[in-house]
């Protein structure tokens, strides 16, 4: 067999999964060595994110349809399959998650409790998340989305600051309530779809045939909704967010805010509004003016917090109000835009936690009362503070400008009012991120930063993480053609099966 | 009784002579290993011959099947009294307490399990049940030296003596009504009934309050955290898996061969179920002690079981055996942690003593926050699929009512389960230095956790097993 024909039947996807899930084995065999585990958990991460981007290469185009799909029986007494898919939103949701859990290890190589345990942990989640994007099994999907939750849990509980295992337990607790409701829905959903058609099954493939009343697909939509809108979250859902975000350690932070709660999301748009398109017309509107509402309201929030963790926490439920904003539109423009919006906060948000973390490190603090005057300090890592601090206020040429506008466009097309409302909100935006970056690196130097004697600049590691991203925001920014590509088709798909 | 139903017997024959056996050697030879390792070979040998001897009739006397789901569960708990006697060693030999009683006593309780989850009749029901209450009299009061041990004996003497009382009086009324002990007819015989029938229903109700005595429904669960606190962790582990598997093996048996009948008990059972879930559940939410934190947390396990059987379904009775295959193995595990952390002074309970622990053993700590995990239904875990597999038969049934309330009662043990775990992680001291617990310990707790992550990831196999055992 030669390689051209080998490469393209070798199951990459479960490969995907499994590498991270060998390296978290193999770190927590280790555990002892902690310069070892640092080096194995960035060989799996640099690995699984090498396989990403080949596979981004080779599907970098977009196809309608699966690029890829895999399958086997997993439980056969309940039709359950190890089915795993994936189509372009899926490609761009994985080559996220591959990237900021390579920057993730790398952030974490200043961990020194119990390292092995904590990579072991990281490297289980990045199995996890993936397994949430790639899964097309229903129970296949629900059982990923619980293994990501338990790393969080100890990531947050063991290595988070003062408050952390009141955050861990409520983080936990909440999600959980939701995913409860979902696993009502899934398993009602497939006991319809089996009395129907006489066909047992969990793939989302066939759930997609199955014909509901309309008060059951209310039902069954708001047992979804539950999870995925406190996932997300929605609005009145969003208090346990600002909390786990806080008290997270700062890779905690950065999965939490860049992958985590995007699940909720991706949940929405590729199982929920497919599965119940009769609800789903109905509850756009609603949802709509919840993604408005939470715009300004975690905006207004945003404003007044002196934690930067905590402000950058309520610009992140901001954001997620803009990016659902684009889904409620549903226009193919609006969602091309709220997907790209999802990947680059990733990236831009991702990075400011990054950074804050190491202006603790510096400091100790990360109050905005305590700290000021960075720049005469620590020019370099403040230029790349100022960089991402403009990247998520969405300044044209960086990376979320793109994202934002695309969605404002495209709910302009259907909604006027909302785009203006939506407007607005980036104007907030730009209020709570320049007072952050007025509070850290200009006026005078605050108790924190003058009391500390010499505030070093980057180190190399600090280099290696920020300079990619950087890249990467100036490239989405200026060029992000290349990750809406993919998106078309499958969008096409999604947004055609309303009523 | 003929040559044929003696030969059906032979594993519940084996674990008799063998128990009778150590104990007379008890008598003269007071070396406790050697003992203990006679009474696991003979648990063990037991076990295999229930897999390797058909039995060559379906039913013994009339009060016993010999089916292959009879023959299941007599391995199933020979194989536990075998764990329970490893996890029992050290604690006999520290407390000096007499090996060859402690082991036969051990074995009878599993010949009364093995014959408890085999009944075919009321009266193999009441003679298996007895055998195994009797046993664990003793058992639970072994310890003398221990106050809280005696007073535990007495606590579950009364309320026992009490539930044989009913469950005697209801199999007397079932009996006067219906007129026959076997387990189908008895309940077939109620249905046509019309004059005697309110006095068949009494017995049954009766019947019913016993079964929750032992398996400690709400508002008969009273007795269950005192007992599990005061009972040496060994037996109580035993108490835990066992005893209370064994009913709910023979509630299974009984509704397998007689299907869907009960609809005027139905209603009553089902509140039942609700009560105990939501009683367990947030009850166990306050407690400061492990044992009776586990304690709770088997009431709400027994009223998630008892949705299942409620569902009086083939997938719902199915579900329920995998349910409590996977509640005996992640509950004995949890004990057998305890059990590897008890020494000389005695055992930790409060959770208070549990704080840091995980970080100081990280093994013993993993292992046990992996069987919580389990008892509370993670993915991944058996415990997960046997919560699936239940409320799935639920919905499928129509008991949407029990399903959300099972499912909120799963939300809240999730709060318990994981203050322990964070008590054993996240805690800023570090505990105090324990002991390291016995190899047959870790034997015992590497068992529980792999069968919890295999069932979990390929719960197919015991799915398929349970398959072939229904009729």
């Amino acid at each position: 067999m030669t390689l051209t024909t080998a490469l393209p039947s070798f199951p990459w996807l479960s490969l995907l999964i499994f590498l991270p899930l060998a390296g978290a084995l193999l770190c927590l065999l280790h555990h002892r060595q902690a310069t070892e585990c640092r080096w194995l958990a960035l060989g799996t991460t640099l690995a699984t994110f090498t396989v990403t981007v080949w596979l981004f290469c080779i599907h970098g185009e977009g196809a309608a349809g699966w690029l890829r799909y895999e399958e086997a029986t997993w439980v056969g007494a309940y039709g359950i399959r190890y089915s795993l898919a994936l189509d372009g939103i899926a490609l761009l949701m994985v080559l996220l998650t591959a990237l900021l859990q390579v920057v993730g290890v790398l952030l974490a190589w200043s961990v020194q409790r119990q390292t092995g345990l904590f990579l072991a942990l990281l490297l289980t989640m990045e199995s996890g998340l993936l397994g949430i994007f790639l899964a097309h099994d229903l129970v296949l999907f629900y059982l990923f989305w619980e293994i990501a939750l338990i790393p969080m849990f100890f990531l947050i509980g063991v290595w988070g600051h003062e408050r952390r295992r009141q955050a861990a337990l409520k983080f936990f607790l909440y999600t959980l309530a939701g995913s409860l409701c979902m696993l009502v829905a899934i398993i009602a959903l497939y006991l319809i779809h089996g009395e129907q058609t006489g066909h047992y099954s969990f793939l989302l493939s066939d759930l997609l045939q199955t014909r509901l009343t309309t008060a059951q697909e209310f039902w069954l939509f708001a047992g979804f909704l539950a999870a995925f809108a406190i996932k997300s979250p929605i609005v009145p859902l969003h208090t346990w967010l600002p909390d786990a975000l806080t008290e997270a350690p700062a890779v905690g932070s950065v999965d939490l805010t860049g992958l985590l709660i995007k699940t909720g999301i991706y949940g929405l748009l590729r199982f929920a509004f497919p599965l119940f398109p009769v609800a789903t017309a109905t509850f756009l509107p609603i949802l709509g003016v919840l993604a408005l509402i939470g715009l300004f309201h975690a905006a207004w929030s945003a404003f007044r917090q002196d934690d930067i963790k905590r402000l950058l926490a309520y610009s992140s439920i901001s954001h997620l109000g803009l990016v659902l904003l684009g889904l409620a539109a549903w226009t193919l423009t609006a969602w091309q835009g709220s997907l790209l919006l999802m990947v680059t906060h990733g990236i831009t948000t991702g990075a400011l936690f990054a950074l804050v973390s190491m202006i603790r490190q510096r400091t100790g603090s990360r109050d905005l009362r305590q700290l000021g005057g960075l720049w005469s300090q620590a020019p370099c890592l403040s230029a790349f503070f100022l960089l991402f601090a403009l990247a998520s206020l969405g300044l044209p040429g960086l990376a979320n400008f793109a994202g934002e506008i695309l969605v404002l466009l495209g709910t302009f097309a259907t909604h006027p009012f909302w785009a203006a409302f939506g407007m607005l909100g980036v104007v907030f935006a730009a209020a709570y991120m320049l007072r952050l970056v007025q509070g850290v690196l200009w006026g005078e130097p605050g108790p924190a930063t003058a009391g500390a004697a010499a505030i070093a600049d980057l180190d190399a590691r600090e280099w290696l993480i920020l300079v990619p991203l950087a890249l990467i925001t100036l490239w989405l920014g200026l060029y992000p053609a290349p990750l809406l590509r993919p998106l078309e088709q499958p969008v096409l798909a999604l947004l055609g099966g309303l009523p | 009784m003929t040559w044929l139903d003696l030969l059906g017997l032979i594993p519940q024959l084996l674990l008799l002579v063998g128990a009778t056996t150590l104990l007379l050697a008890g008598a003269w030879y007071r070396e406790p290993q050697p003992l203990f390792a006679g009474g696991v070979l003979v648990a063990l040998l037991a076990a295999l011959a229930a897999g390797t001897c058909p039995p060559p009739t379906t039913e013994i006397a009339g009060l016993f099947h010999s089916t292959p789901y009879a023959r299941f569960f007599t391995i199933f708990w020979a194989l536990l009294a075998a764990c329970s006697l490893l996890l029992s060693l050290r604690f006999v030999t520290e407390q000096g307490l007499p090996a060859g009683e402690y082991i036969a006593l051990v074995l009878f309780a599993a010949t009364g399990m093995t014959l408890l989850s085999a009944a075919s009749s009321l009266v193999g029901l009441f003679l298996g049940l007895e055998a195994l209450t009797l046993a664990f009299y003793i058992l639970i009061a072994c310890n003398r030296r221990c106050p809280f041990s005696a007073e535990a004996g007495l606590k579950y003497l009364l309320p026992g003596a009490v539930a044989t009382g009913f469950l005697a009086f209801g199999i007397a009324l079932i009996y006067a009504t219906t007129g026959t002990f076997a387990l189908p007819d008895a309940l077939h015989g109620l249905q046509g009934e019309s004059g005697l029938r309110p006095w068949g229903l009494l017995g049954w109700g009766l019947f019913f309050c016993a079964v929750g005595f032992k398996i400690s429904l709400v508002p008969f669960h009273l007795w269950t955290p005192d007992v599990y606190q005061g009972a040496p962790a060994p037996v109580a582990g035993l108490l835990a898996t066992g005893s209370k598997g064994s009913v709910v093996a023979a509630l299974i048996g009984m509704l397998l061969v007689a299907g869907p009948l009960w609809h005027d008990l139905t209603g009553l059972l089902a509140t039942l179920a609700a009560v105990t879930m939501l009683t367990g559940a947030f009850t166990a939410l306050v407690q400061t002690n492990l044992k009776r934190l586990l304690a709770y947390s088997s009431v709400v396990h027994m009223g998630t079981l008892m949705v299942g059987l409620l569902t009086q379904t083939p997938a719902g009775l199915a579900a329920s055996i995998f349910y409590i295959v996977v509640y005996v193995i992640a509950s004995l595990g949890c004990f057998s942690v305890i059990v590897s952390f008890a020494g000389p002074n005695g055992e930790l309970q409060e959770l208070e003593n549990w704080r840091g622990l995980g970080r100081r053993y990280p093994v013993r700590g993993t292992v046990l926050a992996l069987l919580l995990l389990s008892l509370a239904g993670l993915p991944a875990t058996a415990g997960f699929m046997a919560k699936f597999a239940v409320f799935h038969a639920a919905l499928q049934a129509g008991l949407l009512g029990l399903t959300l309330i099972g499912l909120c009662a799963a939300l809240v043990s999730f709060a318990f389960y994981l203050r322990v775990i964070m008590l054993l992680f996240m805690a800023d001291e570090s505990s105090a230095s324990q002991p390291a617990g016995s190899v047959h310990e870790h034997a015992v707790l590497a068992v529980c956790a792999s069968a919890v992550v295999l069932f979990g990831l390929f719960p197919g196999i015991l799915f398929d097993l349970i398959q072939r055992l229904l009729p």
